[in-house]
């Protein structure tokens, strides 16, 4: 997991763009301090060779063939010129003298050659040989050359350990980059756990620090205190309205008090009573907005999560439609309910119920007058899923995101009983149970379904 | 009912609201013993014979909750009636039904709170063995779950059936909007709408057209009453 975070992360992508560079940087110079060591080798024994051909040209033009010969065995015979190779031979390739077994099959007629071939003398190792043929007019064949045997050892060591130094430095440094990234991604994947838990469960949880004053720990340290400052100012707002809430009740209770003794006093005519019937009915009203208010805030604190179980959401919806029958035969429609036996999900039934309720009861009210609603239930892809449709005018698609804010209205329906909260409502329980809401339009209709999480193991 | 099952001890702390209950439910009464603390409380409940408590859970002193606790370890068996504003409606809350206990949301309206009174008292004294509820004409069988009025059978669905029981369980009492979605749908809240009223009128239509006389009554502005003619 950790692993394949590591290879995803930009830190990574970004040292191995860098590991890459500077391993072809490194294997360039490396390369050229390769050539250029083995160009210069060569090209002083080049010289030297080419030098000695003049010479023995020089004593074959003015001695002929067998004065050249008499210079070759003297010098095959000289220690001096222990690793200088010569060979003379004749056109039909008969060697003439030479400390060499014979002619190199691979020389050409004139020019530079490197070869095998085992010395005269019994024996001796094949050495590798660099020379230089010349081509009398006589059609004689002069060969002059080195020993370049340890030459090319040496350029040979200088390629291993070129090569070798740069697998190293690539190997170390895809080792190192790993470990870097592995230590940040660690660290950015901690602040990650971290949000998602306060994004699940509030706002109480703190990114672990370790303790060693990096940057990482700076960083940790700054989202603390903006967690702790957010938690504050939360907790303000929550206890003022609470405050708020328990204030406003004690008054509400008594005036409540009042006018239903009033009501039933039996002190008032007629008329009187039915003015304190509808205030009492307003002042309800009031109430409920009130007690709607408080009820989003309350799902919102995330207390309710505690008492989360396993629930069928097929038995809650059918519940609900059970519920919402009467209202919709009342009103025309068809409410039909259609899914899976079992989709179970973990959540709070009442919430549950509270908020398909709402949504039942949205799509009668601004579905079309004798239209159908249907009501799904079934788990798709391993997440449990709800369903509301109707066949009504819809929410056009710029206010689908604006329908869920707190008292918000569609014109269409400004008139219609109601006070803009249910799906205030309906988004502070998909909150709660980390569900995801998604509206799509139908023709004609609404589609409005509930992705609730996939379960985990059962609960209790 | 013999005295003592009309004693009532109510614990309240706002005087006014205090006030109104005692006022009005003396006019209904009930012998009505007030504590505005949790201490007073405590004092008095586990020295009276109380028929019911009501308790606020919001007290200056003890938590209300606490304070049922405590009086339940003295060996009171009272049934309570929690009074608590929302929010305050935790699992601890709606674990004390179970126990024959009964909570009630800030602000309601007394009504209310009578038929919610109503039902307690008569939880503890009376143990129901019927086996069929008789309503006037109307019988309902709690065995083969099926009602029928002057021997008609009544097509209901299982949901309208355990309504229509729990109506008659009540029989000549009040039954409040909030009781009903308590008891005949075990939900917590108000779905504040017109729901209920839909629901009933249907089961109304199914019990009660073309009979002699009507057996399901609305209360206005708060609920239903079963009951037959005097």
């Amino acid at each position: 997991m950790l692993l394949t975070k590591t290879l995803a992360s930009s830190t990574f992508k970004l040292a191995l763009i860098a590991i890459g560079t500077f391993g072809v940087i490194a294997s360039a110079i490396f390369g050229y301090v390769y050539l250029s060591t083995s160009a210069y080798v060569r090209s002083r024994s080049d010289r030297a060779i080419t030098a000695e051909v003049a010479s023995l040209r020089d004593t074959y033009d003015r001695s002929g063939r067998d004065g050249l010969i008499d210079v070759i065995r003297q010098r095959t015979a000289d220690q001096t010129f222990a690793g200088h190779a010569y060979v003379l031979a004749d056109p039909a390739s008969t060697v003439l003298a030479a400390n060499l077994e014979k002619w190199p099959p691979t020389a050409m007629a004139s020019g530079w050659t490197e070869f095998r071939v085992p010395w005269a003398s019994p024996g001796s190792t094949d050495p590798l040989v660099r020379g230089m043929v010349h081509t009398f007019a006589s059609g004689d064949r002069l060969l002059v050359g080195r020993d370049i045997s340890d030459l090319d050892r040496f350029t040979r060591q200088i390629k291993t350990a070129v090569i070798s130094g740069a697998s190293l430095v690539f190997v170390l440094a895809a080792v190192a980059s790993i470990l870097v990234t592995r230590r940040t991604v660690g660290r950015i994947e901690q602040i990650n756990a971290t949000s998602r838990a306060i994004m699940a469960h509030g706002l109480d949880k703190r990114i672990p620090l370790r303790g060693t004053h990096d940057e990482w720990d700076r960083v940790a340290e700054n989202l603390n205190l903006m967690l702790e400052r957010i938690e504050i100012l939360m907790g303000e707002v929550k206890q003022v309205s609470d405050n708020l809430a328990h204030d406003l009740r004690t008054p509400l209770t008594r005036m409540r008090g009042r006018l239903e003794k009033a009501y039933h006093g039996k002190r008032f005519d007629e008329d009187a009573q039915a003015l304190i019937g509808d205030t009492i009915a307003d002042l309800d009203a009031v109430l409920r907005i009130f007690t709607s208010i408080t009820r989003i805030a309350e799902i919102e604190t995330q207390v309710r999560k505690q008492a989360f179980r396993t629930v069928n959401l097929v038995e809650i919806a059918r519940e609900v439609v059970e519920l919402y029958d009467a209202a919709a035969e009342e009103n025309g429609n068809s409410l039909t309910m259609t899914g899976d036996g079992e989709v179970p999900a973990i959540g709070d039934r009442d919430l549950i119920f509270d908020a398909i309720a709402n949504l039942v009861d949205n799509a009668i009210k601004h579905g079309r007058p004798g239209g159908r609603v249907v009501v799904a239930s079934e788990t798709m892809n391993g997440s449990p899923i709800v369903s509301i449709e109707d066949d009504g005018p819809g929410i056009p698609a710029d206010q689908h995101e604006q329908v869920f804010k707190r008292f918000y209205r569609l014109e269409q329906s400004r008139y219609t009983p109601g006070n803009g909260l249910g799906l205030s409502l309906v988004a502070a329980v998909a909150r709660l149970h980390g569900a995801r809401i998604e509206m799509s339009a139908k023709a004609p209709g609404l589609l409005l379904k509930l992705w609730f999480p996939a379960p985990g193991p059962p609960q209790q | 009912m013999t005295g003592s099952h009309r004693r009532i001890l109510i614990v309240e702390d706002d005087p006014e609201t205090a006030g109104q209950l005692v006022e009005q439910l003396t006019t209904s009464g009930y012998q009505v013993d007030l504590a505005t603390c949790g201490s007073e409380a405590l004092g008095r409940g586990a020295a009276g014979e109380y028929a019911i408590i009501t308790i606020d859970r919001m007290l200056p002193d003890i938590d209300g909750i606490a304070v049922m606790r405590q009086l339940r370890c003295d060996g009171v068996a009272a049934p309570f009636l929690i009074i608590s504003a929302l929010g305050e409606v935790d699992d601890r809350v709606r674990g004390l039904r179970a126990g024959g206990d009964d909570y009630l949301v800030k602000p309601f309206s007394f009504i209310e709170l009578l038929a919610r009174l109503e039902a307690l008292g008569r939880r503890s004294d009376t143990v129901a063995k019927e086996t069929i509820l008789r309503v006037g004409d109307l019988a309902i069988d709690l065995i083969s779950r099926t009602a029928s009025r002057r021997g008609k059978d009544i097509d209901l669905l299982p949901r309208e059936f355990q309504l229509l029981e729990y109506l008659a369980r009540n029989e000549s009492r009040v039954v409040s909007r909030t009781m009903l979605l308590q008891h005949v749908w075990d939900l917590h809240f108000d779905p504040s709408t017109n729901i209920i009223d839909v629901y009933v009128g249907r089961v109304r239509r199914k019990v009660d057209d073309q009979q002699a006389y009507p057996l399901i009554h609305t209360v206005r502005g708060i609920g239903y009453c079963l009951r037959a003619p005097d």
